[in-house]
C-alpha cells in the first residue's frame, strides 16, 4: 500500500488514542443513525475503519475533533442513504416538528426512568433528516456552535437557529421532576 | 462558546449511553480493509465474467444464426453489454469526496446526487437490454420456427418477459427512486438557500 512503517505506527497510535477518547461518542452516533443492532455493529465498524484509514491523510487543517466527527457523520449519512435504497417503504426523513409529533404527547421525566428517556431520545433522533440529526448529536455531545458549523458546513447563525429549535423541542419532550430538562 | 451554560440533565443522560462501545484494533481494521478490497476485486471479477459470458453468447449467435435480424441483435447486444461493463467499471473506480475534508452538508448532498445518478444510469442500462434481445429472438423464430415448432412460443414468451421487466418494471422503479432523491436534493438546496451560506 506504500505506507512507511513510522507512518503506519503513527496512524495506529492516533487511532488507538481516538478510539479510547471518542469511542463512546462514536457508539452513541452509530446508535442515533441505526436502530437495528446488527446493522449498527456494521456501521460502527465502518466508522472505525474509515477513521483509521483517514488518519493517513489527516493534515491538521482542521482540529482532530472536527475531522473525527466529519468522518463519522459522513460515513453514517452514506449508511442511511444506502439503507433506504431499494426499500419501497423506507421511512421518509422528518423535520424536528414532525419527529416530535410522532414521538408522542407525554412529557417524560428523565430522573424517573432514564432508560425510557434515553429510548425516547434515540427514537426521536433516528427519524430526523441527517442534517438535523448531525446538529442535535453534536449539541448533545456538548460541542459549541462554531465547531458544529465547522463539522456540518452550515453557517454559525444557522446552527444557532437549529440549536434553539432543538432545545425548544427537547424542553417539550423531557423534564426533570417539576423543572425542565434544559 | 458552549451551546448551553446551564447544567443539562439530558446531556448527562446522553453521555450515559455508548458504554457498550465496540472495540476494534488497528490490526483488525487492517485485515478488514484487505478483506473489503478482496471482496471488491472478487465482485469486479464476477461481474466481468458474467458480462463476458453474455457478450460471448451473442457473439457466437452472430456466427451460428444465419439471419439478418439475429445478427443485428447480436451486434447491438455486444455493444450494449460492453457499454454496461465499461460504465460499471468507471463508476466503481470513481472516488468519493474525502470524508474528513468535506463538511457533512456537502458530503450528504454529494451522496444524494451520486445515488440519484446511479438510479438514472441503471434506468438507461435496463432500457438498452430489450431491443437487441427481441431482435435476436425474432431472428431465431424466423430461422427455426418451421423445423422446431416449440421455438416460437418459447421465444415470444422470453421476449414478452424481457420487455415487461426491462422496458417497464425496472425503468419505472429506478425513475421513481431517482425522483425521490431529486426531491431530497431540491429540499436540501432550498434549505441551504433560505438558511444562509455554506462552508466546507
Amino acid at each position: 500500500m506504500g505506507i512507511k512503517v513510522d507512518q503506519l505506527e503513527s496512524q495506529d497510535e492516533l487511532y488507538r488514542k481516538v478510539a479510547e477518547e471518542y469511542g463512546a461518542a462514536l457508539a452513541r452516533l452509530a446508535y442515533a443513525y441505526e436502530a437495528d443492532p446488527d446493522l449498527r455493529r456494521d456501521l460502527s465498524q465502518e466508522i472505525h475503519l474509515a477513521l483509521w484509514r483517514s488518519f493517513g491523510k489527516f493534515n491538521g487543517r482542521c482540529s482532530l475533533r472536527t475531522w473525527i466527527y466529519r468522518v463519522a457523520h459522513n460515513v453514517a449519512a452514506s449508511h442511511v442513504i444506502r439503507q433506504s435504497k431499494g426499500k419501497r417503504n423506507a421511512p421518509a426523513f422528518l423535520t424536528l416538528e414532525e419527529a416530535e409529533a410522532q414521538a408522542g404527547q407525554d412529557n417524560i421525566e428523565i430522573s424517573a426512568d432514564r432508560g425510557q428517556a434515553l429510548a425516547r431520545l434515540f427514537s426521536l433522533i433516528q427519524r430526523l433528516d441527517p442534517l438535523d440529526r448531525q446538529v442535535i448529536l453534536a449539541y448533545l455531545e456538548d460541542l459549541d456552535a462554531e465547531s458544529i458549523a465547522e463539522i456540518t458546513g452550515l453557517s454559525a447563525a444557522n446552527v444557532w437557529s437549529k440549536i434553539h429549535r432543538i432545545k425548544a423541542m427537547l424542553v417539550r419532550q423531557f423534564h426533570r421532576g417539576g423543572r425542565n430538562a434544559l | 462558546m458552549p451551546c448551553d451554560d446551564s447544567p443539562d440533565d439530558l446531556k448527562t443522560l446522553w453521555q450515559e449511553a455508548g458504554k457498550d462501545r465496540p472495540v476494534f484494533s488497528p490490526d483488525q481494521l487492517r485485515k478488514d480493509t484487505e478483506r473489503l478490497q478482496a471482496r471488491r476485486r472478487r465482485g469486479n471479477s464476477i461481474l466481468l465474467v458474467c458480462l463476458s459470458i453474455f457478450v460471448a453468447t451473442f457473439a457466437l449467435g452472430f456466427f451460428l444464426v444465419h439471419n439478418t435480424l439475429s445478427r443485428i441483435g447480436s451486434i447491438l447486444a455486444v455493444l450494449a453489454f460492453g457499454h454496461w461493463l465499461v460504465n460499471i467499471l468507471v463508476e466503481r473506480a470513481r472516488t468519493t469526496p474525502d470524508l474528513g475534508e468535506t463538511s457533512a452538508l456537502l458530503f450528504y448532498r454529494a451522496e444524494l446526487v451520486r445515488t440519484r445518478d446511479a438510479h438514472r444510469q441503471l434506468l438507461w442500462r435496463w432500457l438498452l437490454v430489450p431491443p437487441p434481445n427481441v431482435l435476436f429472438d425474432l431472428g431465431l423464430i424466423q430461422t427455426y420456427a418451421k423445423r422446431f415448432p416449440f421455438i416460437a412460443p418459447i421465444e415470444w414468451f422470453v421476449s414478452a418477459v424481457v420487455l415487461a421487466v426491462f422496458l417497464v418494471w425496472a425503468p419505472v422503479k429506478h425513475l421513481r427512486a431517482a425522483r425521490t432523491y431529486q426531491g431530497r436534493i431540491d429540499a436540501l438546496d432550498a434549505a441551504i438557500k433560505s438558511n444562509g451560506e455554506v462552508t466546507n
